[in-house]
C-alpha cells in the first residue's frame, strides 16, 4: 500500500467543517423541535381524534415509515414545485427531516400513551382537573418521559441522515465533504474527519438528552 | 441443534470472503488479455444525454455507448456495460471493476494524477443555461442568481472562479439532479455541458432554455488504470482511427441532431 | 430522447427492485450473522470484550450510514484497497445493520429473566450451552418483532447505495426521471414500490408483536 496520509492539508479547512457541522446541528436541532411537535400533535390525534383525523394521522405515519428519506427528500425538492411550493436546499432539507422525525415521534410518543393506565386520567377528572390539564399534566409529561429514551435515540437517528440532504445542495457537513473530495482526491482523510466530526456531535448530543433529562425529569419522581 | 462458536465463525466465513474478495473480475490489463478473457468492461453514465442515456427499451444509448460499442468491435469481444456516476468513475477504475471508464470524462491534471487518459474522442464547452425569458448576457448578470451546477464538474469550477458578487451556487452530486432543479424553477440558471440543451429545450414543459454564454471548454478521454501503456496505446490508435474513417462523426450526427464531431486535439 | 412515463418505464423501476431487494436480503444475512457474535460478546463473561464491543457498537451506531458508505467507496479504494460498488454497499449495511441487530438482540437476551442463568449454573452448565439452549430459545421469540421491524430499516437504508452510484431502485429512478423529466409520477412510483415491500413487514412485525404478546421493544429508524 503506497499512500501517503495528509491529515495536514484536510485539516487546514477546519472553518469550512466547522461551518458545515453548525448547520448540520441546527437543521438537525430544528428538525427535533418540529418532529416532535408534530408527533405529539399526531399521537394526539391518532389516540383521542375524531376517526377521520386519527385515520389521516394513520396514513400519514405508515406511508413516510415505509418509504425512504432520500425519496421524500427528492419529492420535497424536486416535485413539490409543480404545485407552487418552491423551497430552497436547506428550507426543503429541513421540511424533510421535520416530516420524516414527526411520523417516527407519533408511533414513540402513542407507545407512551398507551403506557399511561386509565386510572390516573380518572382520578385527574376526579381532583377536577381541565381536559388540557389532563392531557399535560396526566397524560403528555409521563408519557414523554416513558418513552424519553426512545425519542433521544430517534433524534441521533434525524442527526446522522442529515447527512443524505447534500443530495439536493443542502451545504452542510456531508456537501461540504463531497466538494472538497471532488478538489482533492483525499477522500479516506476527509470522510474518517466527517465520521470523527459526526460522532462527536451524536456523542454530544447524547450528553445534552441526558442532562436534560436530569433537568425536567428527575426530580419529579 | 448444538451452538458452537466455531460453527457459528464458518458460517461468518462467507462475509468476510466476501469483504477479501473485493478485487473483481475485470482485472485484465493489455488488449491481450482483454481480448484472451472474451469480453471488455465498459463504465457509462446513463444519465448524461446525447453522451449516455436510456433508449426505449431502457438499453443503454448515447455517443459513449456507441464508442464503447466500436472498442467492442475492433477487440471482436462483447462489452460489458457498468452504469456509475460522476464521482464514481475513478473509483470503479480503481477497484478493478471496470477495463475502462468512457462517461463524458473530462480530462484535467488532477484527475490525471489518479487515472490515466486517451486522447479526447469528444469535446463540449461547459456552458450557462437559462430559461430564455431571464436575461443574462454575461457573468455580470449572475449576480443575486441561484446557479445549479454539478459538484467539481468543469462549470462547477469555472463559475466559483469568476467570484460573482452575491451569486449562490448550489451544488448537486449530478447531472440530473442540476437538470431536474433547473426544470422545477429551483434555480435561476444552470452551468451544464453544451450537450444539455438538446434536452432542456425539449423536456421543458412551458419554458424554453437556451445557452446564454460558454464558461469552459473540456474534452472527454477515455479513462484507464495508469500503468498500462499498452492499453493507451492501443486506445489512442483506436480514437485516432475511428476520427479519420469518420465514424466518429457518424456516431456525433447521430445523437447531436446532426452535428458533425467538433476537431478534437490531440496529446 | 424525450419520452412520457408509461408501463415500460414503470417496469423498468420494478424490475430495477429486485437489487434493491437482493441487497438487502445480503445487508440482513451478513448483518444478522455478524449481530449475532457482537450481541453474544456485549453479554459475555470477560470485561474487556465486553467493553470493546460495547465501545464498537455505539461508535457505529453514532456513524451516519452514508459515511461508512463513502469511506469504504471513495476513500478505501483511494488507500489502495480495491472495493467495487457492490462490496462497498454490502460491506457498509453489514456493518451498520449489524451494531442495531446486536443491540437489539441483546436487550432480548438480557429480558431472559436472571433465574434461568442460576438455575443453568446450579445444573453445572457453561456459558456456551446455557447462551444455546436455555437463553436463546427463549429470546428468539421476544426478538422476532423487532428484528422484522428492522429488516423495514435496512431495506430503506438501501436506497443510500443509490449515492454510490449503484443501481437499485432509487439510482433507477433518478434515471428514469433524466429521460421523462415526470418526477411526480416517478418518484411517486418509486415510493409506491418502496411502500409495496416494506409496509408487509412492518404489518408482519406488529402481528407477531400481538401474537407472541412481548413488551414494546421499539424499532428505530436509520
Amino acid at each position: 500500500m503506497s499512500y501517503t496520509f495528509q491529515f495536514g492539508q484536510i485539516l487546514g479547512y477546519w472553518p469550512q467543517f466547522l461551518q458545515g457541522a453548525l448547520l448540520t446541528i441546527k437543521l438537525s436541532a430544528l428538525a427535533m423541535v418540529f418532529g416532535l411537535t408534530i408527533g405529539v400533535v399526531c399521537a394526539l390525534a391518532r389516540s383521542y381524534g375524531a376517526r377521520p383525523v386519527a385515520w389521516v394521522a394513520a396514513a400519514y405515519v405508515e406511508f413516510i415509515r415505509n418509504t425512504p428519506f432520500l425519496i421524500q427528500l427528492y419529492f420535497v425538492f424536486f416535485a413539490l414545485p409543480n404545485i407552487g411550493v418552491r423551497l430552497d436546499p436547506n428550507t426543503a432539507a429541513l421540511l424533510a427531516m421535520s416530516i420524516n422525525l414527526g411520523a417516527y415521534s407519533t408511533e414513540i410518543v402513542r407507545a407512551g400513551l398507551e403506557s399511561v393506565p386509565v386510572g390516573q386520567i380518572e382520578a385527574g377528572r376526579a381532583l377536577g382537573l381541565r381536559r388540557l390539564q389532563i392531557i399535560r399534566f396526566i397524560v403528555l409529561l409521563p408519557a414523554i418521559r416513558a418513552v424519553y429514551p426512545a425519542l433521544c435515540s430517534q433524534f441521533v437517528l434525524t442527526l446522522l441522515g442529515s447527512s443524505i440532504v447534500s443530495a439536493i445542495a443542502a451545504e452542510e457537513l456531508t456537501a461540504f465533504a463531497n466538494s472538497l473530495n471532488m478538489q482533492t482526491f483525499r477522500s479516506f482523510e476527509i470522510y474518517l474527519v466527517v465520521t470523527a466530526i459526526y460522532i462527536v456531535m451524536a456523542f454530544g448530543f447524547r450528553g445534552i438528552f441526558a442532562g436534560f433529562h436530569r433537568l425536567v425529569f428527575a426530580n419529579r419522581g | 441443534m448444538r451452538f458452537s462458536f466455531r460453527r457459528l465463525a464458518l458460517a461468518l466465513l462467507p462475509a468476510i470472503g466476501l469483504a477479501a474478495g473485493a478485487v473483481s473480475a475485470a482485472k485484465a490489463q493489455t488488449p491481450d488479455e482483454i481480448i484472451k478473457r472474451g469480453k471488455v468492461v465498459i463504465a457509462v453514465d446513463t444519465t448524461v444525454p446525447p453522451y449516455g442515456s436510456l433508449d426505449s427499451s431502457n438499453q443503454p444509448s448515447g455517443i459513449d455507448i456507441d464508442v464503447a460499442n466500436a472498442i467492442g468491435k475492433q477487440l471482436k469481444v462483447p462489452v460489458e456495460f457498468v452504469t456509475v456516476n460522476s464521482p464514481g468513475r475513478i473509483p470503479a477504475l480503481l477497484s478493478n471493476r471496470v477495463d475502462m471508464v468512457i462517461a463524458i470524462f473530462s480530462i484535467t491534471p488532477e484527475r490525471a494524477l489518479q487515472v490515466s487518459f486517451s486522447i479526447p474522442y469528444a469535446g463540449q464547452s461547459a456552458v450557462l443555461i437559462a430559461p430564455k425569458s431571464v436575461n443574462i448576457k454575461g457573468p455580470d448578470d449572475l449576480k443575486n442568481m441561484k446557479v445549479g451546477v454539478t459538484r467539481g464538474a468543469l462549470e462547477d469550477g469555472a463559475l466559483t472562479a469568476l467570484n460573482i458578487p452575491g451569486i449562490q451556487i448550489l451544488r448537486f452530486d449530478d447531472g440530473p439532479s442540476t437538470v431536474q432543479a433547473m426544470l422545477s424553477g429551483q434555480i435561476d440558471a444552470m452551468g451544464g455541458g453544451d450537450y444539455g440543451e438538446i434536452y432542456l429545450r425539449k423536456g421543458a414543459k412551458g419554458e424554453e432554455y437556451e445557452q446564454k454564454f460558454p464558461l469552459r471548454a473540456a474534452h472527454f478521454g477515455i479513462g484507464i488504470r495508469r500503468g498500462n501503456p499498452e492499453l493507451l496505446q492501443w486506445l489512442n490508435t483506436f480514437v485516432y482511427s475511428i476520427k479519420n474513417s469518420g465514424e466518429l462523426d457518424a456516431i456525433s450526427r447521430k445523437h447531436r441532431g446532426g452535428a458533425p464531431m467538433i476537431p478534437l486535439p490531440v496529446f | 430522447m424525450l419520452r412520457e412515463f408509461g408501463s415500460n418505464e414503470i417496469w423498468f423501476l420494478v424490475m430495477a427492485a429486485r437489487w434493491t431487494i437482493l441487497l438487502s436480503l445480503l445487508a440482513f444475512v451478513f448483518g444478522g450473522l455478524a449481530g449475532l457474535v457482537l450481541a453474544i460478546a456485549r453479554i459475555a463473561p470477560w470485561k474487556p470484550v465486553r467493553f470493546v464491543v460495547s465501545l464498537w457498537i455505539q461508535v457505529i451506531q453514532a456513524t451516519p450510514m452514508l459515511m461508512l458508505l463513502l469511506l469504504l467507496y471513495f476513500g478505501v479504494n483511494m488507500l489502495g484497497v480495491r472495493i467495487d460498488a457492490w462490496t462497498a454497499a454490502v460491506l457498509s449495511f453489514t456493518i451498520g445493520t449489524s451494531a442495531y441487530l446486536a443491540e437489539i438482540w441483546r436487550g432480548c437476551i438480557q429480558a431472559v429473566p436472571k433465574g434461568q442463568w442460576e438455575a443453568a449454573k446450579a445444573l453445572a452448565l457453561d456459558f456456551k450451552r446455557t447462551l444455546a439452549l436455555i437463553v436463546i430459545p427463549q429470546a428468539v421469540r421476544m426478538a422476532l418483532p423487532p428484528t422484522v421491524g428492522y429488516m423495514v430499516q435496512v431495506v430503506k437504508g438501501t436506497s443510500l447505495a443509490a449515492l454510490i452510484g449503484f443501481t437499485e431502485l432509487a439510482k433507477a429512478g433518478a434515471q428514469m426521471n433524466t429521460v421523462t423529466f415526470q418526477p411526480v409520477a416517478v418518484f411517486g412510483t418509486v415510493s409506491i414500490i418502496y411502500f409495496a415491500i416494506c409496509f408487509p413487514l412492518s404489518m408482519l412485525a406488529r402481528h407477531l408483536e400481538k401474537k407472541l404478546q412481548v413488551g414494546t421493544l421499539r424499532v428505530q429508524a436509520l
